[in-house]
């Protein structure tokens, strides 16, 4: 379809969202184009209300009524049947939701678990799974917690590792770190990160500009469009251990990473 | 998709435990509308088998002639019960002597039930009963004498046969033999007294215990000279000629009735339709509380389903966005309300019949315990299930996944 030899995981053109009819319509997006290869890790970053959830849902097949074309591995997604598009939810999407949406009443290995159950996997081979993802993320110990009864970073942990289980190869994260310290937002990031150069597609929403050097490309939206498209040096094949170190000094990283500065860093409304 | 049924199974079974008094309350519509059919259906089945008992023991070669159309399933138990309501009989002394001359026909006795006063010493009680009948009803029904003789057409038309609780009440002994029995003021003498049978419940719907037997014109006489057919009741010479004889009955009754089918010739399990008329009260009033608790249960069920569809939007979105299809969505409610709906089954299936057990303590027959009947039970149940969580279910599938995910946050 394009002029390109590899079609793009993900082709967004001239993409509109609106809320609202009337007086009251705004947009949340205002043509969007964009185009993610296969193997991208995007950073996505923008003041609040700038429609970076928005944009997430509309990737992760959530929201269908929007104005524009979006096509999905050379697809276009509107001709895509609801039976199918939650097919491609459970196959190929893992979803970090920016409030958790953990579900209350399962416990935290049922919730991690959850994905599966729509893949048809059976019950024994799916707490097996879960359980090796959640030691991961060093929460072996609060298996049979229930939601409630986690911290803040805790939940956002069992939530990524929610998102991971079903081994998608598009991972969209909506402030994957927003409630965690930087030594476990590295945990998470380098968790991430392993999985970009596996050569899963990452596209992740975060505030924190310290995060970006995880990243491939850094977009930076404001009101509903792209404002800023950045490609990093960080490619899949770029070595990239000490990325720890790196973070650790969090002044350097300032210094390095000039264009930072223009983002006010907000913190996510409670 | 198997694995994905035991989930929901799985599911619907955490979800009723977490919320287990809602779940037990919903429970009850189904449970007492299961509970009544059970029961019902149990002590039907037990009454019925009495019936299907004599007729085997007689030889199994008895046929009986109703007026009016009777439905020939057993189970119809809200069928009412044509025999001493009817205004006139459709079945006429022409059809006697048609029937006594049917080939293969070894006798015929027709059954003329009347009311009145019976008295001698003392008045009988009511629920005695006046039948108007012929001698070879001894025969047909295996009635037995413990004294004299039954009817016979050789003796005094005036003579009458009475059951030995009759006896005991009219004259206060069990040996009447020669006594004068007032029937409707007309005077009888006694000539036999039958064995106690202790069965009120049997094919002819009469407590011979309680009855006094006189002679088919006798009665007609009692009867303005009227002949009030409730039922005939016919032998054949062999079980393997019934059917045919019941066929040329069929035909020439109604040939002789201008072709018009107001009447039923009945064998076999058709005859044991359970007949006390106490009995087909109780059923109806039964029947009408099942289908009522079943309705306010579904409608139960149906509430339940929407509040808890409603308590998890939320949770919807969440299982949309990590790839549940619609149909996903649907089966997990349905399977839910299937769970409440199962759970009323089995509770009210053993309810019932501890009721029908209980109820039994007073009757002469036991509840019986069929395959049918659990059928029934299930079929009913799951169906009012089905019925009112398909709603509830189809609501929770159309659900926009963005919007409940905001829900509640
Ligand atoms: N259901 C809705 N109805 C009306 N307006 C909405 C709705 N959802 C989002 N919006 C609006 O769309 C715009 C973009 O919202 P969005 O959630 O995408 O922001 P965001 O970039 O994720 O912000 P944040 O960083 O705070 O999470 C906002 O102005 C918001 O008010
Ligand atoms: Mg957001």
């Amino acid at each position: 379809m394009t002029d390109t030899t590899s079609t793009p995981v993900i082709n967004l053109h001239d993409l509109q969202k609106r809320f609202g009819i009337g007086d009251a319509e705004i947009f949340a997006l205002n043509g969007i184009n964009l185009s993610i290869e296969k193997g991208e890790f995007v950073a996505i970053m923008g003041p609040s209300g700038c429609g970076k959830t928005t944009l997430l849902n509309i990737i992760g097949l959530l929201d269908q009524s929007y104005d524009g074309e979006y096509e999905l591995d050379g697809q276009s997604v509107a001709t895509i049947s609801k039976r199918k598009r939650a097919r491609i939810r459970s196959k190929q999407i893992g979803f970090v939701f920016q409030s958790f949406n953990l579900i209350n009443r399962l416990s935290v290995i049922d919730n991690v678990a959850l994905p599966l159950i729509y893949k048809g996997v059976t019950k024994t081979k799916r707490l097996v799974i879960a359980s090796d993802i959640l030691r991961n993320f060093h929460l072996n110990e609060r298996e049979y917690y229930m939601p409630h009864q986690l911290s803040g970073g805790q939940t956002q942990r069992v939530a990524i590792a929610r998102a991971l289980v079903n081994d998608p190869s598009i991972i969209l994260a909506d402030e994957p770190t927003g409630n965690l310290d930087s030594r476990s937002s590295h945990i998470i990031m380098e968790e991430l990160s392993d999985l970009h150069k596996r050569g899963n597609t990452i596209i992740m929403v975060t505030h924190n500009p310290r995060l970006t050097t995880y990243a491939s490309r850094v977009i930076t939206m404001l009101d509903g469009q792209i404002d800023t498209d950045t490609k990093t040096n960080n490619v899949n094949d770029v070595k990239s251990t000490p990325h720890i170190e790196e973070h650790k000094s969090a002044q350097s990283i300032k210094r390095k990473k000039k264009f930072f500065s223009r983002i006010k860093t907000r913190r996510r409304k409670k | 998709m198997r694995f994905l049924l035991l989930n929901h199974i799985q599911n619907a079974k955490q979800s009723l435990k977490s919320s287990r008094v809602r779940s037990t309350l919903t429970m009850l519509g189904i449970t007492i509308g299961v509970a009544s059919i059970t029961a019902i259906l149990a002590l039907s089945g037990g009454a019925s088998k009495v019936i299907t008992n004599q007729i085997d023991a007689l030889g199994g070669n008895i046929a009986v002639i109703r007026p009016g159309i009777t439905s020939s399933t057993v189970d119809n138990v809200t069928q009412a019960q044509p025999s001493r309501d009817y205004a006139t009989s459709t079945l006429t002394e022409k059809d006697i002597t048609y029937i006594t001359n049917t080939p293969h026909i070894q006798s015929v006795a027709p059954l003329m039930v009347l009311s009145g006063v019976i008295k001698a010493d003392s008045t009988a009680p009511e629920g005695s009963l006046i039948v108007a009948t012929t001698p070879e009803l001894e025969t047909i029904s295996g009635l037995k004498m413990r004294e004299g003789q039954f009817l016979d057409s050789t003796v005094d038309k005036n003579t009458v046969a009475v059951g030995l609780q009759l006896s005991i009440n009219v004259f206060g002994t069990e040996s009447s033999i020669g006594k004068l029995l007032y029937i409707k003021g007309e005077p009888f003498t006694v000539i036999g007294v039958l064995k106690r049978i202790n069965n009120p419940i049997n094919y002819n719907s009469v407590d011979f215990d309680n009855a006094a037997i006189i002679n088919f014109e006798s009665g007609k006489s009692l009867n303005q000279n009227v002949a009030q057919i409730q039922q005939i009741d016919v032998k054949a010479d062999s079980v393997e000629n019934l059917e045919q004889a019941v066929n040329d009955i069929n035909k020439t009754i109604k040939s002789s009735h201008k072709g018009e089918k107001d009447f039923s010739v009945l064998v076999g399990e058709q005859i044991a339709q359970p007949t006390s008329q106490l009995f087909f009260m109780i059923a109806k009033v039964t029947t009408a509380v099942a289908a009522i608790s079943l309705i306010v249960g579904g409608i139960g069920i149906m509430n339940i389903m929407l509040v808890t569809v409603a308590e998890r939007t939320r949770e919807i979105g969440i299982r949309k966005a990590l790839g549940a299809s619609n149909t996903d969505i649907s089966c997990q409610f349905l399977i839910e309300s299937l769970a409440i709906s199962l759970g009323g089954c089995i509770s009210g299936y053993l309810l019932g019949y501890i009721v029908a057990i209980a109820i039994s303590k007073f009757l002469i027959f036991y509840p019986v315990f069929t395959w049918q009947i659990a059928l029934t039970a299930l079929i009913v149940s799951l169906t009012t299930g089905i019925l009112f969580g398909l709603y509830p279910a189809l609501s929770a599938a159309r659900k926009d996944p963005i919007e409940s995910l905001h829900r509640y946050e």
